[in-house]
């Protein structure tokens, strides 16, 4: 049982105060959906959690032990920010092959496109796929990793209702597995996750 | 590092123009001098120590927005920092991708370039010298500016006017053939500094 908890969260941006005080607690197969306006500080709190911004106050602990300490950490989670993470001048296939370079795993391109019926892309180039498509093929990127948690910066932007509901398929099947997901998110999905914070 | 640097290599043979740009664009500024000078002997093998200069100047200075900037703009920055914690391992893996994309194409054409300038042998082998030692120095500078300025868009101009003035000691000793030992020294020197400011733009980015 894995367990993550925030407390006491507070980080500056500048000289703008972005996250006030936040705790929470999620364990294994919890989804937390993180809601606001723009600019209320959610991408922030996820490059927090994801250890790339250091500068903050409070606590991040994952098993008990401070993220920031943890050399092992980045291994347990996966980021997918609101930027794709796609060579537009690339062919799909190719960047796939990039992202598995990167990521040092074999990974089976036909199989990972079926998850969102996108094997008839593969060896189209990037640049001549809808935002929706791209934004589909950046989610394939959370295969890449054995994480035990998954922080995605606003996933469904983008999407059309079926892929959504593909990729509330997959967060539910992460759980399933014990994992951990944050999402950070404008649109209202309490129908979905219960579990939201406002910030 | 080992994946970085084998990513970065599989990424530039993707877009194989990488390799052809910088060459294509070496030769062509290679290529007008004997319109603008004449084709004297003498005149063509002195002008040559220098216009090689500024080829390799223009073609590092013109391909430094891939070196970060690419990756950041596309959102790969974050997946590469987050499999590499180590910054220094991330820069000195751009400093060999950079340089093997856009510096060693150059220097498989030089001696072609060299024989149709008139080059003397052992000139030849002085100006590769000059050339390799300092090729190294001018990556580790445009590394760190590219890192400085990571996130600014459409700044080639602002790049170019931090750059040029930090080629110019390059420059300066590139053309006198014997001074290859001075070389060696800047690009050394460049390559702690570069390594100290990179990693505090990359720092900078990151928080």
């Amino acid at each position: 049982m894995n367990e993550l908890k925030i407390e006491d969260l507070t980080c500056y941006r500048g000289e703008n105060l972005v996250l006030k005080d936040l705790n929470t607690k999620l364990k294994s197969g919890e989804t937390l959906v993180i809601r606001g306006k723009n600019g209320s500080g959610k991408t922030t709190l996820l490059r927090v959690l994801s250890n790339f911004i250091k500068s903050y106050n409070g606590k991040i602990l994952f098993n008990d032990q401070n993220v920031i300490e943890d050399s092992n950490y980045r291994y347990l989670f996966n980021f997918v920010g609101q930027k794709n993470s796609l060579k537009d001048n690339l062919s799909v296939k190719n960047n796939l092959k990039l992202w598995e370079i990167i990521y040092q795993k074999n990974i089976s391109y036909s199989k990972l496109l079926e998850d969102f019926n996108m094997s008839h892309l593969v060896e189209r180039d990037v640049a001549s796929l809808s935002d929706g498509q791209k934004k589909c093929i950046s989610l394939l990127r959370l295969n890449f990793t054995e994480s035990k948690i998954w922080y995605l910066d606003e996933p469904f932007v983008f999407l059309d209702e079926e892929n959504s509901q593909i990729l509330i398929q997959k967060i539910k099947n992460f759980n399933t597995n014990n994992g951990i997901v944050i999402i950070t998110s404008n649109i209202n999905l309490q129908n979905t996750f219960t579990n939201e914070i406002k910030i | 590092m080992f994946a970085l640097l084998k990513r970065d290599l599989y990424l530039a043979l993707y877009s194989s123009s990488s390799f052809f740009y910088t060459s294509s664009f070496f030769v062509l500024i290679l290529i007008i001098l004997p319109f603008l000078f004449g084709t004297n002997d003498i005149q063509l093998q002195v002008l040559f120590k220098g216009i090689i200069w500024i080829g390799l100047s223009l073609s590092i200075l013109l391909t430094m927005e891939r070196i970060f900037n690419a990756d950041y703009e596309d959102g790969n920055l974050d997946i590469i920092l987050q499999q590499n914690p180590s910054l220094e391992t991330v820069i000195i893996s751009k400093y060999i991708t950079h340089w093997i994309v856009y510096c060693l194409p150059l220097f498989i054409i030089l001696p072609i370039l060299s024989f149709l300038f008139y080059v003397s042998l052992d000139n030849f082998f002085l100006i590769f010298l000059n050339l390799l030692f300092g090729s190294f120095g001018m990556v580790f500078i445009v590394t760190f500016v590219s890192a400085l300025t990571l996130g600014a868009k459409r700044t080639i101009f602002l790049k170019a006017i931090i750059v040029i003035p930090l080629f110019v000691p390059f420059l300066i000793f590139g053309t006198n053939l014997e001074s290859w030992p001075i070389l060696l020294a800047l690009s050394m020197m460049s390559f702690v500094l570069s390594m100290y400011v990179s990693a505090y733009g990359l720092r900078l980015y990151v928080e």
